[in-house]
């Protein structure tokens, strides 16, 4: 059985970044026929309570909520956060969703935490220093975790391989489900000019468990991911590409900056829709 | 190089407060890690990431303390707030405890007045997400017996955050969060003020500002202090207004029960 089959990873369907901005039309409102499930980030509901924990709580009870993490900082070579992982353990049994997710990055480094989903280079050293950090991870908090491909904005004179190469092979190694962003694979792609659909094709579509749609900002000599736009015609493209090869899996609309109203953001979500069900 | 190495690498170039791509170490050091391409140079790949980490933190820092901004303006916030980040950079993984520093920054130049608005904005992030605390069931305040009373303690909410400011700062964030046109904000004039700034079980964000004497027991109290010993001490720094002070304490303890500050009385 593969990783999906053996974790009964669910297809959810649509899903959308669940935030404060739109929590009156989704907790009172009823939401969109056109969302199935939604996505929080992981370290906003670390805390000890108030409005954004009564908010999840109701989430929870009407949807499917899947945590996804941007601060686990699973490259870095710090230690892992054990207090974080602790908080994370109590978020995912509050919630209790299907998996969890987090980013291929580090966060940390000489003490700082920089805030930002960094890199790794693509080699041999990089996979043997966080594979184990993942299966400590997946043990400790007793749920399957998909790791995400991040943008990026340099690339590494030291790799050793492609980036899908290097995922494979980690996700392999740790034994862990991929969350293919299909958006960071375009910008990565443009900033670093290698083929896209390559990434797309190179990636173990058995360990998919789902898939990740925004905007992005041109800034001229690169491309920067914003998630403060709709869904990029070439990215629609290659999302195609990418559920034809995983089947129906999981897809979520982010939307972080310049975030509008809850009703534009169903309607992308109806065209993920669209687009998801004209390729299976 | 290392994945160590690289790590270092980041961490001391992301904080640098200008940009790296025509500084002539970091070009060299840049050339040795990274590939670039015919776009960017492979400092300047780098340099995005610095340029990020500025935008993100001084951004953040715009949404938790929007008087403040809107009090100095766009250019004098981003320059203290830079400053302050190069005092205190990031070292906890929510970006929610990145300004908790900053009024103590703002005391410590002297900026009392800034320091004090600070302390209020950040009293409202603070009560936001402290931890949910039941009411007081009032069946376990009858079960009290009279002599237990001078050793009960009281827990507040969580949510409880009590300011001894020299300025009324909290006027100026009330003024400006309830101004629709946002007009510019009038400066206080120096006036000792305590406020409280408290979670309502609505989950809404309510101050309230406290006379002199009911403020200091609060203080008392949460410290951990007794009833009996908080009432002693607060009365022996007022003798000539004990006799107010113990008549009080019950009317205190009722209006604070029923503002759902007191979660529990433990004897």
């Amino acid at each position: 059985m593969n990783f999906r089959e053996r974790h009964r990873i669910p297809d959810l369907g649509i899903g959308v970044g669940f935030r404060p901005k739109h929590a009156k039309d989704v907790l009172e409102g009823g939401g969109s026929k056109d969302v199935g499930w939604y996505e929080i980030v992981s370290e906003n509901y670390m805390v000890g309570g108030g409005r954004l924990m009564d908010n999840l709580q109701r989430l929870r009870d009407a949807y499917t909520v899947i945590p996804h993490g941007v601060c686990m900082s699973i490259g870095a070579v710090e230690k892992l956060d054990e207090d974080y992982l602790a908080r994370l353990k109590t978020l995912v049994r509050a919630i209790d969703p299907p998996y969890f997710t987090d980013h291929v990055c580090f966060c940390k480094a000489s003490g700082l935490d920089l805030h930002d989903l960094l890199p790794l280079p693509y080699t041999r050293e990089a996979i043997e220093h966080v594979a184990p950090r993942i299966r400590h991870v997946q043990q400790t908090i007793e749920k399957p975790f998909a790791l995400e491909n991040v943008s990026s904005y340099l690339a590494y004179k030291s790799s050793e391989m492609t980036e899908w190469e290097f995922i494979a092979e980690l996700a392999e190694k740790a034994d862990c489900g991929i969350l293919l962003d299909v958006n960071n694979v375009y910008v990565s792609a443009f900033n670093h000019g290698f083929d896209a659909e390559k990434f797309i094709d190179g990636i173990p579509a058995e360990r998919v468990v789902q898939i990740h749609l925004a905007g992005h900002t041109d800034k001229g000599s690169y491309l920067l991911d914003t998630h403060s736009d709709h869904v990029k015609a070439e990215v629609w493209a290659l999302y195609q590409r990418a559920i034809r090869r995983t089947g129906a899996v999981s897809t979520l609309i982010e939307w972080d900056e310049q975030i509008p109203t809850f009703d534009v953001l169903a309607k992308e979500a109806a065209l993920a829709r669209k687009h998801r069900d004209e390729a299976l | 190089m290392k994945l160590s190495d690289l790590q270092k690498t980041f961490a001391e170039a992301l904080v640098l407060p200008s940009s790296i791509a025509d500084d002539a170490k970091w070009r060299s050091r840049g050339e040795t890690a990274f590939t670039g391409n015919d776009r960017v140079t492979p400092i300047g790949q780098l340099d995005i990431y610095r340029e990020q980490f500025w935008i993100r933190h001084v951004n953040c820092l715009r949404e938790d303390f929007p008087v403040l901004l809107a009090l100095v303006g766009d250019e004098k916030f981003e320059a203290i707030v830079r400053d302050y980040l190069d005092a205190f950079p990031p070292k906890k993984f929510q970006l929610r405890h990145l300004g908790e520093n900053l009024a103590d920054f703002l005391a410590k130049r002297d900026d009392e007045l800034l320091a004090d608005l600070a302390r209020v904005e950040w009293a409202f992030i603070d009560a936001f997400d402290a931890p949910d605390a039941p009411p007081l069931d009032p069946a376990t305040i009858g079960a009290i017996a009279e002599d237990d009373w001078p050793n009960a303690r009281l827990v507040l909410h969580p949510s409880l955050q009590l300011l001894r400011l020299a300025f009324p700062t909290n006027r100026m964030r009330d003024a400006w969060w309830s101004d629709k046109e946002k007009r510019p904000i009038e400066r206080v004039e120096r006036e000792p003020t305590n406020v409280v700034v408290y979670r309502h079980k609505t989950m809404l964000l309510y101050t309230e500002v406290m006379e002199a004497l009911p403020f200091e027991m609060l203080t008392l109290l949460a410290s951990g202090k007794s009833l009996g010993v908080a009432g002693d001490e607060l009365a022996a720094s007022h003798p000539d207004r004990a006799g107010e002070i113990e008549s009080s304490i019950g009317e205190w303890f009722t209006r604070w029960s029923a503002l759902g500050w007191i979660s529990r009385v433990v004897v």
